[in-house]
């Protein structure tokens, strides 16, 4: 089964369009990059895949899905990172991680054990009890980081994983993803960061003014080319995929 | 000029356009530029009708000041909250007063000109509007010439009730000694009342009461020191330290009888750890209480008719309904709960059950008390109870269907608070009406005890009836910044 399918999806807030028929294909062990430019529409596009919000034209399947259909049951099957969310202001890291495993109906000792995991990971086992409106940016990024993979899903969508974080964790953080893929489990990545894309994506998209211009295979590069000249070169004036 | 004062010059424009954009950009130009002509409106008609029923200009001129003074106080915490609290209250939003992390602003100069800013914005859109509205009473009064000077006086008392709170704010950043400060200045106020100092004098309303010139002229002397004070008190380098707590969120939910997805225990818990806790919540009621009690006693002196206790408290009471449903909501938003698979509806179905958790138990207990204190027959102290349960599901509902999540929409939506104001007062004001007959029938009693459940029913159909159009609007979406 395809972990993530769209067709022609388009997206109009007001008279901006915010995506023009993006159509793209995601598979099990595939970490899918998308890039673009600020207000390209990497954002919208993952609020229409995940069923944040519907839309305007098109289709999209999750897990075999329709998030437009069945928000909540999409959401019950991936994990979701957003960019600059940050976790309940008034819980600590571990009540948050009790409320998601409440919503997810995580079993207690799998839950307590996956916590125990992902802080020994990320390292901020000390910051467990202190409200999350006290920790540091980059410490709510990693308990949002923590509580994404709580319930160790089969598809995951993150916008700018790496934001805010040290790069000890940063390196920690690209190991791990590079492991959960070839697990088997998709994920798809919406990120600026061309290196981060280049290291980890086994296929990118570059999204310009909502449509997807490019896609690459990081991989397959001619010597001497870079995903980051490609990129230019496609945001600049790329036709559209 | 001085750099100094270029600097201010340059920061009070673009700050004053900044709150335009803020509000107009959440309601829209229109709708925020008629909320002081609603305002003058809704207050000339109050006016109209405090000079008919034949309530003295002076007293009326005393509860503008009175209320005015208490809306200074409210506002002088707004600008001191911290982004973090903005950002729960308003998204995600940067203001030029926290600009002194990127550029060569002191915080105390930044927090200045936001202070006048915030003066000169409330006086022109509300007490201007306000003192414009008291003209059918000075007319009546043969005093229209001192308009101008109401509108001065109530600017002034804005202030210090602005600055009083301010003060107390930066009293607090300074730790034990600040607090203990503000013990003592508290303190001397109430001995001064305790011995008969009559207070109002010393406020700018002093002038408009026509006492003598030296008493408010003091007062506002004192009320420029306690601002210099304020701000030579304010701590900018003070953060807050680093708070921890044990595990409570599963306790909380299990204590809960329906809570499936934490959702309640959650809500309550933001409550009782932010800013003063649950008791805000006890707060709210209590003003609600004292304001009930002083209009009981305004409208028996105006009408020498005694209103019902059970009946007057129990209508006016559950408008304490839209401050609680403000408590409950304040601290997150839908998009907080978009990647958990949580449906829209139940956040909603949450939100309504902290609503009940938190506030029927401050409304029913502010009822007993009020019935405690002032005394009613058992016949129509049931009634008004069943009346207070049901007007407060009801405004609930209202609420919802008319804000989603946002009651603060309230705040300078005019087309919203209309509505909000005219469906409060579709039930309200015959209730109130009631309230002033000296022994109402058995009938009549019946027929009141019955509105309370339609009422409640009707609150919850609006409920329920919004719930599916806001989860609608919301999934369309809206455009961010970052896209």
């Amino acid at each position: 089964m395809t972990a993530i399918r769209a067709d022609d999806i388009s997206k109009d807030f007001g008279e901006v369009r915010a995506l023009d028929g993006l159509s793209l294909t995601v598979d099990p062990g595939e970490l899918f990059g998308l890039l673009g430019p600020n207000g390209a529409g990497k954002t919208t596009a993952i609020q229409l895949l995940t069923g944040q919000i519907v839309p305007d034209a098109g289709r999209v399947e999750v897990l075999g899905v329709d998030p437009a259909v069945e928000p909540v049951e999409v959401r019950r099957h991936v994990g979701i990172l957003p960019e600059q969310v940050s976790p309940p202001s008034f819980l600590t890291p571990r009540e948050y991680f009790d409320f998601v495993g409440t919503v997810r109906d995580l079993d207690r000792e799998v839950l307590v054990e996956r916590i125990d995991t992902w802080t020994d990971r990320l390292d901020f086992a000390e910051k467990l009890d202190t409200l999350n409106t006290d920790l540091s940016r980059g410490q709510q990024q990693k308990v949002m980081l923590t509580a994404t993979f709580l319930h160790e899903p089969a598809v995951v969508f993150i916008d700018e994983p790496l934001v805010n974080l040290d790069p000890i964790v940063q390196e920690q953080v690209k190991r791990y993803l590079e492991g959960y893929v070839e697990e088997g489990n998709a994920v798809f990545l919406s990120t600026h960061h061309i290196e981060v894309a280049e290291r980890l994506c086994s296929h990118v998209g570059v999204v310009r003014e909502g449509r997807l211009v490019a896609e690459r295979k990081p991989g397959s590069l001619a010597d001497g080319e870079s995903l980051l000249d490609t990129f230019m070169a496609d945001v600049e004036g790329g036709a559209t995929v | 000029m001085s750099a100094d004062r270029g600097v201010t010059a340059t920061l009070l424009p673009v700050m004053i356009r900044e709150e335009w954009r803020l509000h107009s950009t959440l309601f829209g130009s229109r709708r925020f530029a008629a909320f002081p002509v609603f305002i003058a409106l809704a207050s000339a008609g109050t006016v109209w009708l405090l000079v008919f029923t034949g309530t003295a200009p002076d007293t009326i001129a005393l509860w503008l000041h009175l209320l005015v003074f208490a809306f200074g106080l409210y506002t002088g915490s707004a600008g001191l909250v911290g982004r973090d609290e903005m950002r729960d209250l308003l998204g995600d939003l940067s203001l030029v007063v926290y600009s002194a992390r990127t550029l060569p602003l002191s915080k105390r100069r930044l927090l200045a000109t936001f202070l006048v800013k915030d003066v000169a914005y409330y006086a022109v859109l509300f007490l201007g509007p306000l003192a414009a509205a008291y003209a059918p009473a000075a007319a009546a009064a043969g005093d229209l010439a001192r308009l101008p000077l109401l509108w001065l006086t109530l600017t002034g008392t804005f202030v210090v009730g602005l600055v009083v709170t301010f003060a107390a704010i930066s009293a607090r950043t300074r730790g034990r000694a600040g607090t203990a400060t503000l013990l003592v200045g508290a303190g001397l106020v109430g001995l001064a009342w305790a011995i008969g100092i009559d207070l109002l004098d010393w406020l700018p309303y002093g002038f408009y009461r026509g006492t003598g010139g030296v008493a408010p002229a003091v007062g506002i002397l004192a009320t420029l020191g306690l601002a210099a004070a304020g701000l030579a008190a304010f701590d900018p380098t003070g953060e807050p330290t680093s708070r921890t707590t044990g595990p409570a969120f599963l306790r909380w939910q299990r204590r809960l009888r329906y809570d499936p997805d934490g959702l309640v225990a959650k809500s309550l818990i933001d409550v009782a750890r932010s800013s003063g806790g649950v008791w805000k919540v006890a707060f709210s009621g209590g003003v609600l209480f004292a304001v009930t009690a002083g209009l009981v006693e305004l409208a028996g002196t105006i009408t020498g008719l005694e209103p019902s206790t059970g009946l007057t408290f129990g209508v006016v009471l559950g408008l304490s309904s839209f401050t609680t449903y403000n408590w409950v909501t304040q601290f997150d938003d839908l998009d907080a709960y978009r990647h958990h698979p949580i449906a829209t509806a139940a956040v909603f179905e949450a939100k309504f059950r902290s609503f009940l958790a938190l506030g029927l138990p401050t409304v029913i207990g502010y009822y007993l008390l009020a019935v405690g204190i002032w005394g009613e027959r058992a016949t129509v102290a049931v009634a008004g109870g069943v009346l207070l349960v049901g007007l407060s599901v009801y405004l609930f509902g209202l609420t919802v269907a008319l804000t989603g999540l946002d009651p603060n929409a309230f705040l300078f939506d005019t087309a919203r608070f209309v509505a909000f104001a005219g469906g409060a007062a579709i039930p309200l004001v015959p209730v109130l009406v009631v309230g002033f007959v000296a022994e109402p029938s058995p009938g009549l009693l019946a027929l009141l005890a019955a509105t309370g459940p339609a009422l409640g029913v009707v609150g919850l159909g609006l409920f329920r009836w919004s719930v599916p159009r806001w989860t609608e609007r919301f999934r369309k979406g809206r455009h961010g910044g970052e896209s």
